[in-house]
């Protein structure tokens, strides 16, 4: 399926593995997004940050973050809180794509302002239904939030 | 000065038994059955114009008409209690003269007393005329509430009843000293409010005498006793005239009254279940003669107020002990809320003083000694526990003359005459001291000094009220008020609450500490079962991708391999992270084997071990001094070692890497203002590794300690489960150490730890 290919995909994903199966799935389904990806806390926010002069040429912001929970140094549980309380960015829709299914992550996580909680399935067959679900809602249905903030 | 230890008079005469009488009055002696005249005072001719001896072992009849000695029988028979005064008329040789007479038994004797005081008239007095003179001063009474109040009213309806000069209450306390509580005088005197007397100003003999003859009137005190006579086998002080109103007047009391300038006096005894309170005490400068109605008006009046007295006494004492029982509360509630003790007691500072009515109080919780109010200073108080102790029954230890048993206190006597000192543990050095001023330093006397000490020619000073203030005081040196038992109980439930609440809280940490215990010996043995459990299949992983590599390599491409090889990695890295599980519970369970360690040697081995699996590299492993040996258990503390060493190795990005491990004694840990974690006593070794690597910032210097929390990803710094600080933790943890970071970030990190 093609989708808007103006939609930008920001992967937030430590594992090489994980993010490997991802891409693979991903291409599969003929995803021709743009998809960033970052590994860790710091990454993210740097990348975010529209203030810094490399960022200042229009890479718009993306119109969906994809977090895994689970990541070294700064915990994804803090980096959804970091992005939900900044002015600037908390209207893009982050979705937890984590291992987890501890009702009291997802309570935390929702409670912190996700989007959605997806778990990650063991079952090749699940992951690649649970992608598909996200690519098709998140980058091809839904509306993005107005993206226009690169000043 | 000795007259007052042994009063002259008392020795020679019982004040109950003067053998005399006041002369306003005729007295006869007659015995019951006979109603012989058995003794007469020596007044006779003078009132009834006859000679005592004509009188003495005469009959009744001989002097008084059978319709008059019917109704004398008639009111014996009604007994006590009952109206006992009649008026009589007697034929002398001047005419009818009037008497009103009254008339009482003395059961042991078998005598009948008859008292005699001249009056005008034979008319009855009307009862309304005396309750009339009563009824006013009743309904003011009665409107009071509260003792003091009532007190004040007391002294001045009697004043405006009688007409006296000065009316006072006296009040005794538990040893018999008497103060003035109320006072109503003329204005030209000087006050006695407030003045205190020795206890033996009013001897027990006089005392119980006040507490049952009820009302004594002496309307002349200068007047000379009449002394009785007797028929030959009778003793005239064998008499006993205590309920006789016209008893003589002890001496004593006669030579203190007139040195006060008093020349009458009315004295209304106040009992309170049995026995005497006090009194109400009147003086007047002049004699005085109190009509018969006044006289019963008094008396009844007395019963009245003694009767709401105890009302209003009673009524004080149960409020005070309810605001005790409240304060308690409070203090009981407020320690079962704060965690602290010492804080709980402390605030707000009026509780704790107000639990037992003291100026000051103390809290010793071991070494920590608090101050309440006025107390002594700390030294002090110390020296005063290690004295008092010993002598602690059951908890307390308590005394209203503290100086006197324990000179030291002499010192500071104004703040703590009086010690209530409440034991909560010996052991644990836990007091509660409660402290109260010299009782000298409460009372303040307005009394004019100069007035009423006379100088004998030979030096010595008289009976009077200021001389007997100065005795009081000496008498009360060194003492503060007694403890009520009210207060001492009050101190001993404040005790049992303090020992029931922490009783509890230890109860309910040991319940806590118990479900810990069990639910991380569940945890261990679960952590080990699992882990297993979990090794089984991964080996079957490992084995079959290693199967896939070596057979079928050839009929894979470049990205098959890379997969398969993925796998593989993917496999070990598992193992690694249940093997550091398994590790850490196995910490949890297992007994520490302690032996003293040289660590040098320990180090050594550490390091060859490193440089082995590491060929190359570039580490400078940098040794400053000889470590020390100490006890522990050798095997995990190479553990902490190694990987506080691999870790030093393997996060470095500095062209020219190096570690630092040395060790810091107290002192130098001292000197160099080494911040030791709280919990951690200041004479452990603590011992440091220190890089030259990529630092730590702050905000992940706890985090770090966390099972397989890594700071970088996988790939960076030679990857890693992110388990060697979780498993040094517990280890220095285990030997009741601890172990913490300094860094700063981008230029170093030094990891300190102490393993005791």
């Amino acid at each position: 399926m093609t989708v808007n290919s103006d939609k930008i995909l920001l992967v937030v994903e430590d594992s090489n593995e994980d993010f490997k199966m991802l891409q693979r799935l991903m291409r599969r389904m003929a995803v021709k997004n743009p998809v960033y990806r970052c590994i860790d806390g710091d990454e993210v926010l740097k990348f975010l940050d529209r203030q810094e002069t490399g960022n200042s040429e229009a890479i718009p912001l993306p119109s969906v973050i994809l977090l895994d929970l689970n990541l070294p140094g700064l915990d994804g549980r803090d980096i959804l809180a970091r992005l939900k309380q900044d002015g600037s960015l908390k209207e893009i829709p982050v979705v937890v794509f984590t291992t987890s299914s501890n009702p009291s992550d997802i309570d935390l996580c929702y409670q912190r302002g996700a989007n959605g909680y997806l778990v990650k399935p063991m079952d090749s067959e699940k992951l690649q239904k649970t992608v598909s679900a996200f690519v098709s809602y998140w980058l091809d249905a839904n509306t993005p939030p107005v993206s226009d903030r690169s000043n | 000065m000795s007259d007052f230890e042994t009063p002259i008079s008392h020795q020679s005469k019982p004040i109950d038994r003067p053998g005399s009488i006041q002369p306003h009055g005729v007295l006869l002696a007659i015995a019951e059955t006979e109603l012989e005249i058995l003794q007469v005072s020596n007044n006779t001719q003078v009132y009834l114009t006859k000679a005592p001896e004509a009188l003495l072992g005469q009959p009744l009849s001989s002097l008084l008409d059978s319709e008059q000695i019917k109704a004398i029988a008639k009111i014996l028979e009604r007994g006590q209690g009952n109206p006992n005064a009649l008026k009589l008329s007697i034929p002398t040789l001047e005419g009818e003269r009037y008497f009103n007479t009254i008339v009482h038994r003395l059961a042991e004797e078998a005598t009948i007393i008859l008292e005699l005081e001249p009056t005008d008239t034979l008319a009855e007095s009307s009862f309304l005329n005396f309750y009339s003179l009563a009824r006013s001063a009743i309904a003011k009474i009665r409107s009071c509430s509260n003792l003091d109040e009532f007190l004040a009213l007391v002294v001045e309806e009697i004043r405006s009843l009688t007409g006296f000069d000065r009316v006072m209450v006296y009040q005794f306390d538990d040893k018999g000293a008497g103060c003035v509580v109320a006072e109503a005088k003329e204005e030209a005197l000087s006050p006695y409010l407030g003045l205190h007397y020795p206890a033996i100003d009013v001897p027990p003999e006089a005392k119980a005498l006040y507490s049952r003859c009820l009302l004594r009137l002496i309307p002349d005190v200068s007047a000379s006793p009449i002394e009785l006579l007797s028929i030959e086998s009778r003793e005239p002080t064998s008499l006993d005239l205590c309920f006789a109103g016209l008893r003589s007047a002890d001496p004593c009391f006669v030579e203190y009254l007139q040195n006060m300038g008093v020349a009458a006096t009315l004295v209304i005894s106040l009992v309170r279940e049995s026995q005497l309170w006090g009194l109400i005490s009147c003086h007047h400068q002049t004699p005085k003669a109190i009509p018969w109605e006044m006289r019963t008006a008094c008396e009844f009046m007395g019963q009245f107020i003694a009767l709401e007295l105890a009302h209003f006494v009673d009524r004080q004492e149960s409020e005070y002990l309810v605001k005790l029982q409240a304060l308690q509360a409070e203090v009981v509630a407020s320690i079962s809320r704060i965690d602290n003790l010492r804080d709980a007691l402390v605030q707000p500072q009026p509780r704790l003083l107000g639990l037992a009515g003291a100026a000051g109080a103390a809290i010793c919780l071991d070494r920590e000694i608090t101050l309440v109010g006025d107390t002594p200073t700390l030294e002090e108080i110390d020296a005063l526990i290690e004295w008092a102790d010993p002598q602690v029954e059951d908890f307390l230890f308590s005394t209203a003359a503290l100086p006197k048993l324990y000179p030291e206190a002499i010192a500071f006597k104004e703040v703590a005459s009086g010690l209530l000192l409440l034991r909560i543990s010996q052991l644990k050095r836990y007091y509660i001291l409660w402290f109260r001023p010299e009782v000298i330093q409460t009372v303040n006397w307005a009394g004019n000094p100069s007035e009423s000490v006379r100088v004998e020619e030979d030096g010595s000073i008289t009976l009077c009220p200021r001389k007997s203030f100065e005795l009081w005081q000496e008498s009360v040196q060194f003492s503060s008020l007694p403890w009520k038992s009210c207060e001492i109980e009050s101190a001993l439930n404040l005790r049992n609450a303090i020992v029931g609440i922490v009783l509890s809280k230890a109860e309910e940490l040991a319940k806590l500490n118990q479900e810990l215990e069990r639910s991380n010996r569940e945890l261990a043995s679960f952590a080990f079962a699992a882990s297993h459990d979990l090794k089984e299949p991964l080996r079957g992983i490992y084995n079959y991708s290693t199967i896939l590599l070596e057979d079928y390599a050839s009929r894979l491409d470049e990205e098959g391999v890379e997969y398969l090889e993925t796998v593989q990695g993917l496999s070990v890295r598992m193992e690694s992270l249940v093997n550091a599980l398994l590790r850490l519970s196995r910490l949890g369970q297992q007994e520490l084997h302690l032996k003293e360690t040289d660590l040098d040697e320990l180090l050594a081995r550490v390091i060859d071990v490193f440089r082995a699996s590491r060929p190359d590299s570039q580490l400078d492993i940098r040794i400053p001094r000889s470590l020390p040996t100490i006890e522990c258990d050798p095997i995990l503390a190479n553990e902490v070692f190694s990987n506080l060493l691999a870790n030093a190795s393997k996060y470095n990005d500095k062209p020219e890497p190096w570690v630092e491990i040395g060790y810091l004694n107290p002192q130098e840990c001292q000197s160099q203002s080494l911040l030791v974690p709280q919990e951690q006593s200041s004479t452990a070794i603590v011992f440091y590794v220190r890089d030259n690597g990529i630092g730590i910032q702050s905000d992940y210097r706890e985090i770090v300690f966390k099972l397989f929390k890594r700071l970088h990803a996988q790939e960076k710094y030679g990857g890693g489960a992110g388990a060697g600080l979780a498993i040094a933790r517990k280890i220095v943890e285990r030997h009741g150490g601890r172990i913490w970071i300094d860094s700063v970030y981008g230029e170093g990190a030094t990891f300190y730890f102490t393993l005791e």
